[in-house]
């Protein structure tokens, strides 16, 4: 293996003038840009154009208006505006609720699980098992769950406990349960795996020497564990808020959106005003805001972390 | 997170090991205990709705096991004439390994000449892919769906399987993975006469096997996921993919959760015989870590 030669040494020119034309990395690179050209950059640009014009399906001519679509958003007089401020508070309610018991639960699933128990293999199995349905089924299991008469959960309340069943899917705010709820449920295995093996990383003899120094329990969590699981914590809180902002299975499936679009998410929102109203340039202007609000919070959550992390150190 | 810190606190620990078996651990095993029957609750409620004649699963009071377990609810969800379930269960996983292979395939192709030849704007290209990991989905989903209309590819598995084939993730996960193979492999087969390609598929691939594995698993659980795309340019019931017939199901027996049960079992069994396939190797590999004292 003593042949590290520079490549210009190598002897060329064997038959394959092509290999030295310069041209190979861009003939390997053609079948990707074309189809990331096509599918990927294309779409982002026919979507603003889609937005500046009146876009009928079945129309002859799209006529340009410009900024209309996304000054309507704003006009808070028309069911659109309303509509769709509606559902991105929907999402951004989901996603400020979720998230910290997605990561704070995941964590203490993880604490519970790192060290060895009888039966941890079965625990983690179970924990992560939710998470390999898809989202329909997963929906459909907690519709099923919370339903309004005759569901698990009203089940256990009348027959078990002798309250009165709550119809969690048709009362405004209620509705949220069942798809909290079924969300940690279903992702919850995932982030606990992530924390599992950042656990397994810290090295032992931290504790060790920090008993030997008299720490109790919290201050080895606080000084020890929650330092060190800083890069987790931040990729498991990126990628779940990331997830919750795209919101749409779940609620589509357990409430469709109701009671009185009070779980409707940005998403949902979105399609119905582009496949069900046929109206595609108002549902680009929104998928434009929508994308812009995702893009300053993601970039915004950098930042601060960022900085944490500076602190931090 | 209150009950790891009642068996936490070091009482004289015998040095190394993470000891504290026996007496203390039974609050947490008891925790554990009662959070996994939390964890398996639904999938119980699914399997014993499943298997209850429709009368029984509204019954009050309510049915905790099933008195007259019936495959009824399963045989009629089998042959029902509103959507085959084993017809989207195939079309799931045709389209989702056609995608897989391609993309992978694909993402080789272009990592290879990112991570391991030198060409005048190959960092400014590979920006240029990286960053479209910034664009939200739900920007090129309205514009993504009217392409689809005029290349007429509505209720067609092409809409499935092409708009998604160029992702920046999976060109990433392999670019940094083949920038970290020793250049004296390629040199030696260099010397020996091969091009570029041979290159690449007898010496770069063979050894890259994990991250292709790696990228072959998240394609794969990534398209046969995969909701809200299929939702809109899939209507046709026999051309649907198991999460969006699955769903079609529930918007047609709202009230009929014998059968929706049904459907969601039969739907849960690939992906459980993936999991308990995989889980062998999970098993061993988490059975020696961790359990070393």
């Amino acid at each position: 293996m003593s042949l590290s030669l520079p490549r210009e040494n190598v002897p060329p020119r064997r038959r394959r003038s092509f290999e030295n034309s310069g041209l190979t990395p861009y003939l390997y690179l053609l079948p990707f840009m074309l189809l990331f050209l096509v599918f990927v950059v294309y779409p982002v640009g026919y979507g603003f154009f889609v937005s500046l014009h009146r876009w009928d399906l079945l129309a002859e001519t799209r006529p340009f208006v410009g900024l209309e679509y996304y000054r309507n958003l704003f006009d808070f007089s028309t069911p659109q505006a309303q509509f769709f401020w509606n559902s991105m508070l929907n999402t951004g309610f989901f996603t400020v609720v979720s998230v910290p018991l997605l990561v704070a639960v995941s964590l203490g699933l993880a604490l519970l699980l790192y060290r060895p128990i009888f039966g941890r293999s079965f625990f983690r199995a179970v924990f992560f098992l939710p998470g390999i349905l898809t989202v329909s089924v997963m929906g459909i299991l907690w519709r099923w769950m919370f339903d309004n008469q005759i569901g698990l959960v009203n089940a256990v309340r009348t027959d078990l406990l002798g309250m009165q069943p709550l119809p969690f899917l048709s009362t405004e705010g209620l509705a949220w349960v069942p798809i909290v709820v079924g969300t940690l449920w279903w992702t919850i295995g995932f982030n606990m795996t992530l924390y599992l093996a950042a656990l397994g990383n810290i090295s032992q003899s931290l504790y060790e020497a920090a008993e030997i120094d008299g720490a109790t329990a919290w201050p080895k969590f606080r000084f020890i564990t929650w330092p060190l699981l800083g890069p987790v914590t931040l990729f498991v809180f990126v990628t779940t808020v990331l997830a919750s902002f795209q919101l749409f299975g779940q609620t589509l499936v357990i409430t469709n959106g109701g009671p009185n679009r009070t779980t409707q998410s940005a998403i949902q929102y979105i399609t119905e005003e582009a496949f069900t109203n046929n109206q595609f340039a108002s549902a680009s202007a929104m998928s434009f805001m929508f994308g812009l609000a995702m893009l300053i919070f993601t970039v915004l959550q950098f930042r601060i972390m960022a900085r944490d992390a500076r602190e931090g150190t | 997170m209150a009950a790891p810190a009642r068996d936490l606190p070091a009482v004289a620990t015998t040095r190394g090991a993470p000891p504290r078996r026996g007496p203390r651990d039974v609050p947490r095993f008891l925790l554990l205990c009662l959070l996994a029957l939390v964890f398996l609750a639904p999938m119980y409620w699914m399997i014993t709705t499943s298997i209850k004649p429709e009368t029984d699963v509204i019954s009050t009071p309510t049915q905790w096991f099933p008195a007259r377990p019936t495959l009824e609810n399963y045989r009629e969800v089998l042959t029902s004439p509103d959507g085959n379930i084993l017809r989207w269960m195939w079309n799931s996983f045709f389209v989702a390994t056609v995608y897989t292979v391609l993309h992978v395939a694909l993402c080789a192709l272009t990592a290879y000449p990112l991570a391991r030849m030198r060409f005048p704007g190959r960092d400014a290209i590979f920006w240029f892919i990286l960053g479209s990991l910034m664009i939200p989905g739900v920007i090129t989903l309205i514009p993504s769906y009217l392409m689809m209309i005029r290349f007429d590819w509505i209720n067609s598995f092409h809409s499935l399987i092409w708009p998604g084939l160029a992702g920046a993730f999976g060109v990433f996960l392999l670019r940094q993975f083949f920038m970290g193979l020793p250049r004296e492999l390629e040199e030696a087969a260099r010397l020996d006469g091969a091009n570029s390609l041979q290159v690449l598929w007898h010496v770069i691939l063979p050894l890259s096997i994990p991250s292709l594995v790696t990228l072959a698993v998240f394609a794969f659980m990534g398209s046969w996921n995969n909701f809200i795309w299929p939702t809109f340019v899939i209507t046709d019931l026999d051309k649907l993919t198991l999460p969006v017939g699955v769903n079609t199901f529930s918007q047609r027996y709202v009230t009929e959760y014998g059968k929706l049960m049904a459907s969601t079992a039969i739907a849960s069994v690939p992906v459980l015989i993936a999991y308990l396939l995989a889980q062998r190797y999970l098993i061993a590999g988490l059975s020696t870590t961790g359990m070393k004292e």
